[in-house]
């Protein structure tokens, strides 16, 4: 009877898990291109942050500063979850929040590099450097 | 995933317990959980004076504590054999947690938020980083959190030549195994092996927890509970006492868990004994939060003088208990706990069943700091309350008996 318990249960634990695994999107047996691509029943915000970071990192310079967001209708936001992600895929660079691209920053303290995800970034003192499906990378006008 | 098996590397510093009397699968689960404390707690001190990691000053200490403690591979003397079933079952399970990772399905955001920024600064400094961890910029990412998580990753960053993010989530599949492998090798119970498997894979997918640090917690909580719960030895106080300093050097929730084994082994033995058992952990943490106090890290630790809101106990208990259901009818807590049905030895099933309802009590305790906690216990209940599945599971083998 303890082993008929114990199986049944395991088995309905597995049903549940194969529940979880479908609802998080197909395909099912296609490497993912991120960590993060199935995590959630929609495609996560992050999942994009992820295939960008490493397209625009060779293409700053080590050392720079730089700050990662999606912008909120063309400016920026408090993006955490995207800042604090990219102080890990560019360990390389000084990471610091989207504020520091604000619209009430003073042109001389801007950071010099922006990396947008998701929409273009519209700030009149940035330019931008080069585009991809994910994003954009900016380049503040000195 | 060669990252990840750059992780097993550290069974070496454990190797005194592959002289346990248990089967080859939990000697090795066992001294691989005993390693990764050990190797971390090495790390750790070594950077403390200044010491920077590399192959030679991590993997030189790793090779004298495996060649000091002497392997033995053979067989045990002792153990009853599974049936082969259970067995495939443990593996099956396994393998599907292995898939859910793979496919990042059940990938933890800390990993992106912290712990993954902490392993890459710490790897690139080969060291802790503390100008990284006190920049006023980085609060977020909780400075003075313990550090064992990023250090393992760090280990296997050495062999490897960089973090690995991927490595990170596959190394949750590996944890699962090697607690399944020792709870099975102290109960001698292939059957709630599979039990505890399919709870942890549930669990890991409900709580999407691979790459976080709550794979680690409860590898370390299920070898101290099992240790304990199935003693035979005075070498099982010892793993019990590595594998909750390890606890405690891994999360915040790790030394809340340090102290209600601690509390629940002295009701259960009614000595005083199992005090000597927190020593460890007592060292770890205590000079892990000293540290952090020097060098103005402190956060969580910091709180104590938080208020605690108890007028919010029954909203707390609500919103706990709602999301604990994990969308699937209290199926978990059902099956851990079905099996006490036919229970015929609660005595010794008391010492876990007691740490898995004060582990609710504690989760219950620390969202009630919180004056709106609805956001926190949505955020983590699934997988902080995984601590109270696996001591029922591990309850319900105990008094199976």
């Amino acid at each position: 009877m303890l082993r008929g318990v114990v199986w049944t249960a395991s088995a309905l634990l597995v049903i549940a898990t194969l529940q979880r695994y479908a609802v998080r999107r197909p395909p099912y047996f296609a490497a993912p291109r991120t960590v993060f691509q199935h995590v959630d029943v929609r495609q996560h915000p992050l999942h994009g942050v992820l295939v960008l970071l490493p397209q625009v990192e060779p293409l700053i310079p080590r050392g720079s500063d730089v700050t990662v967001f999606h912008p909120k209708n063309g400016e920026t936001q408090n993006d955490h979850d995207t800042y604090l992600t990219a102080v890990g895929l560019l360990p390389h660079h000084n990471v610091l929040p989207p504020f520091t691209a604000g619209p009430d920053v003073p042109p001389e303290q801007l950071i010099e590099w922006v990396v947008a995800v998701g929409e273009p970034f519209t700030h009149p003192r940035y330019a931008p450097v080069a585009g991809f499906p994910n994003g954009w990378l900016y380049r503040v006008r000195r | 995933m060669t990252w990840a098996l750059a992780a097993l590397g550290l069974v070496l510093f454990g190797a005194f317990a592959t002289r346990l009397d248990l089967d080859w699968a939990a000697r090795i689960a066992i001294a691989f959980t005993c390693g990764i404390v050990i190797g971390g707690s090495l790390m750790y001190v070594e950077s403390l004076i200044g010491i920077a990691w590399s192959p030679w000053t991590v993997g030189l200490p790793a090779i004298l504590c495996a060649v000091s403690a002497g392997w033995r591979l053979s067989p045990a003397a002792t153990g009853r054999r599974n049936p082969p079933e259970e067995s495939v079952a443990v593996a099956l399970l396994f393998l599907l947690t292995l898939y859910g990772a793979a496919t990042a399905r059940i990938t933890t955001g800390d990993l992106l938020y912290f712990w993954g920024p902490k392993a890459q600064h710490f790897f690139n400094a080969r060291g802790i980083d503390v100008e990284f961890l006190r920049f006023p910029h980085y609060y977020l990412m909780h400075s003075d959190y313990p550090p064992l998580l990023p250090l393992l990753s760090v280990w296997s960053s050495i062999w490897t030549g960089s973090f690995s993010y991927w490595g990170a989530v596959l190394l949750g599949p590996l944890l699962l195994l090697a607690a399944v492998a020792a709870f099975r090798g102290y109960s001698q119970s292939g059957l709630f092996a599979v039990l505890l498997a399919a709870v942890l894979t549930f669990g890991f997918a409900a709580g999407r927890v691979a790459g976080g640090a709550d794979p680690l917690l409860l590898l370390f909580e299920i070898v101290a509970l099992s240790a304990l719960t199935f003693r035979r030895s005075r070498a099982d106080d010892l793993v019990a006492a590595i594998a909750l300093a390890g606890a405690a050097f891994t999360k915040v929730e790790g030394a809340a868990f340090v102290a209600v084994v601690i509390a629940a082994t002295i009701i259960t033995r009614r000595s005083a004994r199992p005090l000597l058992l927190a020593i460890p952990a007592a060292i770890l943490l205590g000079s892990w939060i000293v540290f952090s106090k020097q060098h103005g890290l402190l956060d969580s630790y910091g709180r104590a003088g938080t208020p605690l809101h108890l007028d919010r106990l029954g909203f707390v208990a609500w919103v706990t208990g709602h999301q604990i259901s994990y969308g699937a009818f209290y199926l978990p807590w059902v099956a851990s706990l079905a099996p006490l049905a036919f229970a015929r030895n609660w005595r010794r099933a008391a010492l876990p069943l007691i740490v898995g309802a004060a582990s609710i009590a504690c989760a219950i305790y620390f969202y009630l700091h919180e004056p709106d906690p609805a956001w926190w216990i949505k955020a983590s209940a699934e997988r902080v309350l995984l601590t109270s599945l696996a001591s029922f599971v591990v309850a319900s083998a105990a008094a199976s008996e």
